[in-house]
């Protein structure tokens, strides 16, 4: 076990979190990743018994997830820290297989009002019709001229998974929405 | 006081206070500032642009042409506002525009009396000589004249706002045939969005007595509006703009979400959506058009259906003396109604002259057929008007006079995407022809379907007709019963005078500079328009386009159609560059990308440089130092004597597997990468298709089917999506695959003769001698403790030096780290400039040598362009022309070390002339190298590699520089390459 301390993607010890209204931003390191291709030829595999979803598709199983990120590619996720590619290495040997943990800063945005206020906030953000992006939906677009990742996790939450590079200028375009929403009344928000 | 006693959809309980030109107003809930100012008795409300005439409120909507004012004060204030579109609210503060000295008493009005002299092309012709006076004296006085409001020249404090909006159905525009678009596709189920440029739906239902139903249009407007909110799939837009149609059926519009709240307090001012529409109706009513006729420009004068909207929705005349008789001037019965609702309200009304001889007449008022309006009197507010039939004119004492020309449906957005308006012979008006944007279906007045019942049945059947195309079945929903009102009409264009009359009211425009265009031969619309400036102001002639066309074809003789007619571009009416911009300005404006030492760099108080989207740290001052060159030059030598650290995470990484990765890489890159060893690193060459160089780096080989691209900064997207299209594209049946992670790793530059030393403190059991790691090794190892990494062995500065990346999230506590392990050889952070120094002291290249005009022989790296292989650019660079260019890379060295030399100087033999001739190429790169105290350069010379030692100039004219400079290696710095070695 190393000696360093490792800081989050947006430079802090601890993961950071804010609510605005009914909705929660908030930062999650914790989540690794690792990124599969399959090779030519090779049939689709099912590590970590997850079912590898079509386009713009995610699936679950367990602690573990996976969502489609382009042809015979997927993105997968494990909570916790650990050494996700040579365990997904060790599930699929034939797969390549690119570590993509620190790659990405993952925020999740949820809401304690329903789908109402997270779609309100998804209107301000990204070119999706959120009535088509239902829990289970995962796609590439792009929020602020950054290009990220978007899984509907559930109808009241969703992930962005941007570069970790760009977190600050994420958690700034996300915080603003969130606290511009957040700051509506229950009649702003009906449509 | 002008205000009608009852009536009108404003709240008498809700009072607001408001000023104009500093004078204390009231009105009410429901008012515009136009129609509240017209309730106190202002007529004069703003100065032409041009002549400085003053002006009154001419409409009663969004093509508005005079009552322009600044509104709000301070940073908040804003120019050109259109009081007939502004809501009124408690505290507003407006201002006229474009006068000096009061509105009342402008100075600038003496323009007025020198209009014989100021006609169209007057500037064209007249400023012409000395051409030295125009940028300095001429061109700021006629702005000083001319114009509108002025900007506060303050930052807008507000915040603004942008999003994306889908839905199947799209209604622009919320009046008859808008509600009962959205009306019948809301029931049907669709996604409706149902915007409205105005605060309240109903459009000219609310501005006619027309009755639904048999009762009041304005209930029926508020039961449809009640069931539209209370569908979930309806989403009702009132203040919001569709200003433009745009690809693949998306709309921009603007929603004015606070301009009616005296702050927009936790709100955002606007919001610019990007609505998705499937289909879209077009239901943005009709504008009213006006008939020219001597001083028809006068405070008083309007459009009659604006005088209507103002007596039936706002209960106000726009008389300056209440009991003041109001004249109607028509060429078809849309006049006739005005006087038959002043009437209803208790207004006096001297007639309707009608240019008709056969002229009706539908109530108790006086008709004048066969007659026009031939001069009016009133400097600041109409008072009495030539009337003339027959021959003979006669005066009258009037307040206030409407004119009605006939409507010309709102085709604008139907023309956007060059879809052009056809005209209708019986409509006498341009209507949507069949190629505008598609999906866009227009519908009632702006169709040309203007009645009542009519605008209602169209808007019906253009939600079903739309919605079929997206297979959603809607039914025909009950409609109200309406009539439709007569609206028999005549051709009559313009009152033929000596006298100016105006046609563009915001550009000053009359009928003689049309009569001029056409005398200069400036006939055709387009030199009509630029030549007169007509349509150009900000109402982009709303009022004014189609009765000039019309003038023109008289003059010419043939038809309107023949004539020609302009389409419209975006925006619909003026778009706040605020709104445009998406909201954020100053450290948000885009965003940035921070390395993974970026707080660490910061809190040592580095200075940071915009490189593309990254920040980078520059240099790290020290105490003591104060200018960068000390800082620069420390960090410099620190590197070359002992060891300097800097973040090189920017630098693109691609992971490349697949059992064909080392074939895939012969072919991108220039030299061969299929035979690099596992566990080392090659330099590595990209040409682009034409055999120019695209972009280097190393490329590491992990495993035999695992590899490791480095890019450069700039080049990391560019060259991944190029791997990829190859990948995809042009080679499929290779077995590769790609993926970036140059996020993923902190990547830190050890470079220094102490390098190894520092890092052997670190690396927890490998063995990195020379021996078991020499120069261009690579491994994956662990470091402080378990911390996977990897670890290079290569070097830009030409030093004994190593990179090591471990994940992200490390970076910043590794930095810390080798600072904290390497205290006592003089461990020094540096920055992109010392980067920079180091790598122009080794001769190597960088951006500025690989700016896409020189090839690898140019860089002295031609035989790597491998002939044991194809690979992409490989042909084409040994093409003629491109393989025979002799420019080298060469290192510049001025006889006077302590003379700068300038990068993009270019070079010439001593003696020669300083011509394009005589060119022998370029400074690329330059600096001060504190290891030779003195100023190099690296520069590409006509068959440099053999010249060294020869005495050139390098010439900056631009500035007047010429430095002496002899041609050296472009290695400075130990040309054998041993320190990297040892």
């Amino acid at each position: 076990m190393t000696d360093l301390t490792p800081i989050t993607a947006l430079g802090g010890t601890v993961a950071r979190s804010e609510d605005f209204g009914v909705l929660r931003l908030t930062e999650q390191p914790d989540l690794s990743l690792a990124s599969l291709s399959l090779r030519k030829g090779q049939g689709v595999p099912s590590p970590f018994g997850l079912t590898l979803p079509g386009v713009g598709q995610s699936s679950q199983a367990g602690e573990y997830g996976a969502f489609w990120i382009g042809r015979d590619q997927w993105m997968i996720e494990a909570q916790g820290t650990q050494d996700i590619a040579a365990m997904l290495k060790a599930e699929v040997p034939e797969a390549s297989v690119t570590e993509q943990t620190d790659g990405f800063a993952t925020f999740e945005i949820s809401s304690a009002g329903g789908a109402g206020p997270l779609e309100a906030v998804m209107r301000k953000l990204v070119n999706l019709d959120p009535q088509a992006f239902e829990p289970g939906a995962a796609t590439r677009t792009t929020l602020e001229h950054i290009s990220v990742f978007l899984v509907r996790r559930a109808e009241d939450r969703l992930a962005v998974i941007g570069m970790r590079t760009y977190a600050g200028a994420l958690w700034h375009a996300l915080s603003t929405a969130a606290r511009r929403i957040g700051a509506q009344t229950d009649g702003e928000l009906a449509k | 006081m002008t205000r009608l006693s009852k009536g009108g959809l404003i709240d008498r309980d809700a009072r607001l206070r408001f000023s104009f030109n500093g004078t204390e107003y009231s009105g009410y809930q429901g008012d515009t500032l136009a129609s509240a100012l017209l309730a106190n008795g202002v007529q004069l409300m703003g100065r032409s642009f041009k002549y400085h005439r003053p002006r009154g409120v001419f409409a009663a909507g969004s093509e508005e042409p005079n009552a322009m004012v600044t509104l709000r004060d301070g940073a908040r204030a804003e120019p050109n506002t259109r009081a007939t579109m502004t809501e009124l609210y408690d505290g507003l503060s407006a201002r006229s525009q474009n006068h000096i000295g009061s509105l009342e008493r402008d100075l600038l009005a003496v323009n007025d009396l020198l209009s014989p002299f100021l006609a169209a092309g007057f500037y064209y012709k007249t400023f012409m000589w000395p051409k030295a006076f125009w940028e300095k004296l001429y061109e700021p006085a006629i702005r000083r004249a001319a114009g509108l409001g002025a900007l506060s020249m303050q930052a807008d404090p507000d915040e603004y706002d942008k999003g994306f909006l889908h839905c199947d159905l799209l209604v622009i525009g919320g009046g008859a045939a808008g509600l009962s678009a959205a009306l019948t596709a809301g029931r049907a189920g669709a996604q409706v969005i149902l915007a409205d440029e105005d605060f309240a739906l109903g459009g000219r239902l609310l501005a006619e007595r027309d009755r639904l139903d048999g009762a009041e249009a304005r209930d029926w407007v508020a039961i449809t509006r009640a069931e539209l909110d209370s569908l979930p799939n309806v989403r009702v837009m009132p203040r919001t703009t569709v200003f433009g149609v745009y690809d693949h059926g998306i709309y921009g519009a603007v929603e004015r979400v606070a301009d009616h709240l005296p702050t927009p307090g936790d709100k955002v001012r606007q919001t610019l959506w990007r609505i998705t529409a499937k289909r879209a109706v077009l239901a943005a009513g009709a504008t009213e058009r006006h008939i020219p006729f001597a001083d028809n420009d006068r405070p008083g004068i309007m459009l009659a259906g604006a005088m209507r909207a103002y007596a039936n929705r706002w209960a106000v005349t726009p008389l300056k003396h209440a009991n003041d008789p109001i004249a109607i001037f028509t060429n078809g019965d849309d006049g006739h109604r005005t006087a038959m609702d002043l009437i209803a309200h208790g207004a006096r009304v001297l007639g309707v002259i009608d240019s008709r001889a056969d002229a009706p007449c539908f109530g108790q008022y006086e008709v004048f057929p066969g007659a026009t309006v031939t001069g009016t009197k009133g400097r600041q507010s109409l008072y009495a008007i030539e009337i003339t039939r027959n021959g003979q004119s006669e005066w009258h004492s009037v307040g206030a006079l409407g004119v009605s020309g006939g409507w010309n449906p709102n085709v604008h957005l139907a023309s956007h995407h060059r879809g052009r308006p056809v005209w209708d012979d019986a409509l006498l008006a341009f209507v949507p022809g069949p190629n505008g944007p598609q999906g866009l279906i227009p519908a009632g007045a702006a169709a040309g379907k203007g009645g009542v019942a009519d605008a209602l049945a169209d808007g019906m059947q253009a939600a079903i007709t739309a919605l079929l195309e997206i297979d959603i079945a809607a039914k025909p929903i009950p409609l109200p019963q309406a009539e439709n009102a007569p609206a028999a009409q005549e051709a009559f264009w313009h009152v033929p005078g000596k006298r100016r009359a105006w046609v563009d009211f915001q550009n000053d425009v009359t009928v003689k500079d049309i009569v001029l265009a056409h005398k200069e031969n400036m006939r055709p619309v387009e030199h009509l328009k630029r030549w007169t400036t007509l349509g150009m102001a900000t109402d982009q002639g709303k009022t004014s386009n189609i009765s000039a066309l019309a003038v023109m074809a008289e003059l010419t003789g043939k038809t309107i159609p023949q004539t020609g007619t302009t389409i419209f571009r975006p925006p619909y009416t003026g778009v706040s560059l605020s709104v445009l911009g998406g909201g954020d300005t100053g450290p948000h404006f885009r965003p940035k990308r921070l390395t993974p030492t970026h707080h660490w760099a910061e809190a040592q108080g580095a200075e940071f440089v915009e490189v593309g989207p990254w920040m980078r740290a520059q240099y790290f001052p020290q105490p003591g130092e104060t200018h960068w060159r000390e800082s620069v030059d420390r960090e410099v030598l620190a590197v070359r004597s002992g060891v300097g650290l800097c973040d090189v995470t920017t630098l693109g990484k691609i992971d490349v597997q697949g059992a064909d990765a080392g074939e895939f890489l012969n072919r991108v890159y220039a030299n061969m990468m299929g035979t690099l060893k596992v566990g080392m690193v090659r330099y590595g060459l990209m040409l682009r298709e034409d055999g120019h160089c695209y972009d280097d780096g190393t490329c590491a080989r992990l495993a035999e089917d695992h590899y490791v691209v480095t890019t450069t900064t700039a080049n990391a997207g560019l060259v991944y999506r190029q791997m990829e299209f190859f990948r995809q594209c042009v080679w499929p049946d290779l077995d590769v695959q790609l993926i970036s992670t140059t996020d993923a790793w902190a990547q830190i530059a050890v470079a220094g003769p102490q390098s190894r030393t520092l890092l052997q403190r670190i690396v927890d059991d490998a063995d990195i001698s020379n021996e078991a790691f020499p120069f261009m090794a690579c491994r994956e190892l662990t470091i402080c403790g378990g911390l996977r990494a990897r670890l290079f062995r290569i070097s830009f500065s030409g030093e004994l030096a190593y990179e090591v990346a471990v994940p992200a999230r490390y970076g910043h506590a590794l930095m810390q780290r080798l600072m904290e392990k390497g205290a006592d050889l003089g461990v020094t952070p540096y920055g992109t400039e010392a980067l920079g120094v180091l790598r122009i002291e080794k001769g190597h290249a960088a951006g500025a040598e690989l700016n896409g005009q020189t090839t690898a022989q140019m860089l002295g790296l031609g035989r790597m362009v491998s002939v044991k292989k194809d690979s992409v650019g490989a042909i084409m660079s040994r093409r003629e022309g491109l393989a025979g260019d002799k420019r080298r890379l060469v290192g510049l060295k001025p006889v006077n070390a302590q003379k700068p030399v300038a990068a993009g100087a270019h070079l010439f033999a001593k003696d020669a002339s300083r011509d394009m001739a005589n060119d022998q190429g370029w400074v690329t790169s330059a600096c001060y190298s504190p290891h030779l105290d003195s100023h190099i350069a690296l520069g590409f010379l006509e068959d440099g590699d053999t010249r060294m030692g020869e005495v050139i100039t390098a010439a900056n004219p631009l500035e007047g520089q010429e430095v002496t400079v002899e041609v050296v290696s472009a290695h400075f710095v130990d040309p054998e390459g041993g320190r990297l070695r040892d």
